[in-house]
């Protein structure tokens, strides 16, 4: 995926996230500002994570996106349950739990660790190789060698 | 509690600060230069720093007044505690940026890596120096109150000896080996906090049998009173929002996660960090050290809720006694840990940020004003500064309490919104401009006095939502409306990789 020449955009969409969110949020609409955090954090993800513009498909697919996924199901069952069992003992539990807080312990907590945690380890490669580095500080080199050779 | 326990807990708690002292002194023959003093750059492996990251971010208030709101209000601040994956987050918005600054230029300080990315913009440096020393003035003088009057009260102290004996060594070992010392005795805390977290949670299935026993005798006690207290139980304060309005649950999610990637003590450890590569390692070994510090939060307050709906013990005069009055129930193995996880808690958070505001105050302001000095120097005066302001934040932490209460409002937003613009946007967005980040900055920290002035934000958002808002908008709009900045090779390099 890439991002040459999307940057701007993304953050300018990021920005309008912020005040969305914090409009809904003056209104009480919390639920709906959950979600769209969820695309907030993506985005910066996403920018944080191009190597030289490009977004690794892997890291995309199998990190942060199923990431955003669980989070957003951990979001809307937590509402959920919480509505069906307002003010009743809930008639089963997740761990022991209420449902409504089970699915954040089980999503939001444990999903998110598991997802974008455990996936950044198994693909760290895609983030950042040895190659990627050494190529960094060669060219950091580079550039210093350049300089102070036009200072001459 | 009985004189013996006393005696076990205070013994247990002053051999934690005698540890931490003489690691402390040990790191001094690392310091070999004016980066490893400030910053620690590029000194450390992943297991360290992941420790210490977690020992910094979770303060004395994450171990005491969390589990007081927990047991006040619900789970809704759990959103907050079980933040853990925040950490690989933030590794992956800005780990790999950040660490390639310092194979770039000299850094030792947030100032620092605001010099390399701003052409040395003085007013960029000042505005963020002031709202990070803001932040971390008052997160150092809660933790310094929290501190000496746990132990003030456990020993019969009057505060500010005990002050002056927990975090007058504290300050004395920060002075000698800066933040090699500090970041080194972090971790060693953190490692306190997480054997803490394993005993506490295993004392917690002994005494209530699990979760689902905390659910039911909550969902079926309805009102206790004893004392004249009377404590109201309802299942609902066990679903994930509690009793708080929901958006601030909201809040409590997205700031603290994506706030993580703007915390001081966060970017600090991500130059620490020798080997860049570790980053996603050390995104691991913060989540398994932060899982056991949320899930001691958790596992105390539904403890705390259990004793009370059971009628083990009376309601709670006030929430943040949930901690202690569980470990009390418990016995003596649970008191000794959890008294010394929270001085552990207390002491790392402050270690960090008494160095951070004698960082901005002894060297990244004076920078700022044009006055230059030599490293040697920096490093002397930043000694001399990291004592003089550790007394004084013990001195005033005591006996200003109710200024800290006030102060005690400022921190994570207060943080994110000094470097958010600078650092998020600024390496993630070549086109983030002096003229943008320079007027977020100010926007930020005008709003962040204005709010401490009593300004009333609408709805019920934490102001600091509002605040982080309009200084990340007010950056990116200035910046597309201004010339584009020419960016060097070197920084496009960072910004592209």
């Amino acid at each position: 995926m890439d991002l040459t020449g999307k940057k701007t955009a993304i953050i300018v969409l990021t920005t309008i996230l912020w005040l969305v969110i914090t409009f809904l949020g003056w209104n009480d609409v919390y639920l709906v500002s959950m979600y769209l955090g969820v695309l907030l954090m993506l985005l910066y993800m996403v920018l944080g994570v191009a190597k030289q513009g490009k977004v690794s498909k892997k890291l995309f697919f199998f990190c942060l996106v199923p990431w955003a996924i669980v989070w957003i199901i951990s979001f809307y069952l937590a509402d959920y349950y919480a509505a069906i069992f307002a003010g009743i003992v809930p008639s089963f539990t997740v761990l022991g739990l209420h449902p409504s807080f089970g699915a954040t312990v089980v999503g939001y907590w444990i999903g998110g660790m598991l997802t974008l945690t455990a996936m950044f380890m198994v693909f760290k490669d895609e983030w950042l190789s040895k190659k990627d580095w050494d190529n960094f500080v060669n060219k950091i080199k580079e550039i210093d060698e350049t300089e102070k050779g036009g200072a001459h | 509690m009985s004189t013996l326990a006393k005696t076990l807990i205070v013994s247990f708690s002053f051999l934690m600060i005698v540890v931490s002292f003489l690691i402390g002194w040990w790191a001094k023959r690392k310091v070999t230069s004016s980066e490893a003093y400030f910053g620690s750059t590029g000194m450390f492996g992943p297991f360290t720093v992941g420790l210490s990251s977690t020992a910094a971010v979770a303060s004395a208030f994450a171990l005491v007044g969390v589990p007081g709101l927990l047991y006040s209000t619900g789970n809704g601040m759990t959103f907050w505690m079980l933040s853990s994956a925040a950490f690989a987050m933030a590794y992956m918005i800005l780990g790999k940026k950040v660490r390639a600054m310092a194979e770039i230029g000299k850094v030792a300080s947030l100032g620092d890596l605001s010099d390399l990315r701003y052409n040395n913009n003085k007013v960029i440096k000042i505005t963020m120096s002031l709202t990070l020393f803001i932040g971390c003035i008052a997160y150092l003088a809660a933790q310094i109150k929290a501190g000496s009057e746990l132990f003030g009260h456990l020993l019969g102290w009057d505060p500010l000896l005990a002050g002056f004996v927990i975090f007058g060594v504290l300050a004395v070992y920060m002075a000698i080996s800066g933040e090699v010392g500090g970041l080194l005795t972090q971790a060693f805390q953190g490692l306190v906090m997480v054997v803490a977290g394993i005993v506490i949670v295993v004392v917690f299935f002994n005494i209530t049998g699990g979760f689902g026993e905390v659910l039911k005798a909550v969902s079926q006690a309805g009102e206790v009173t004893a004392n004249g207290i009377t404590k109201e139980f309802s299942p609902d304060i066990l679903n994930a929002w509690g009793s708080m309005p929901r958006v601030v649950s909201m809040t409590w999610m997205l700031i603290p996660i994506l706030g993580t990637v703007g915390q001081p003590q966060v970017i600090t450890r991500m130059y620490a960090l020798k080997d860049p590569r570790d980053m996603p390692k050390m995104g691991l070994y913060t989540a398994i050290s932060h899982t056991m510090v949320g899930l001691l939060t958790i596992v105390v307050s539904n403890g705390a809720l259990y004793l009370v709906a059971t009628g083990k013990i009376a309601p709670l005069e006030n929430g943040d006694r949930a901690i202690y009055a569980f470990a009390d129930y418990a016995g003596i193995v649970a008191q000794l840990f959890v008294y010394a996880g929270v001085l552990a808690a207390a002491m790392s958070s402050a270690s960090l940020f008494l160095s951070i505001c004698s960082t901005v105050v002894s060297r990244d302001i004076p920078d700022a004003l044009g006055f230059k000095v030599e490293p040697e120097k920096q490093v002397r005066i930043s000694r001399i500064s990291m004592l003089v302001l550790g007394v004084i934040s013990i001195v005033f932490s005591v006996t200003q309490g109710e200024m800290v209460g006030i102060l005690g409002t400022f921190g994570w937003g207060t943080l994110m919104s000094a470097t958010f613009p600078v650092f998020v946007l600024g390496l993630l967005w070549n086109k983030a401009n002096e003229k943008g980040v320079m007027w977020g900055s100010i926007v930020g920290l005008i709003l962040n006095i204005i709010s401490f002035a009593g300004f009333k934000w609408p709805g019920a958002l934490p102001w600091y939502f509002n605040v982080v808002s309009i200084s990340i908008a007010v950056t990116v709009v200035v910046s597309l409306l201004t010339k584009e900045q020419v960016l060097n090779k070197k920084l496009e390099a960072v910004i592209d990789l």
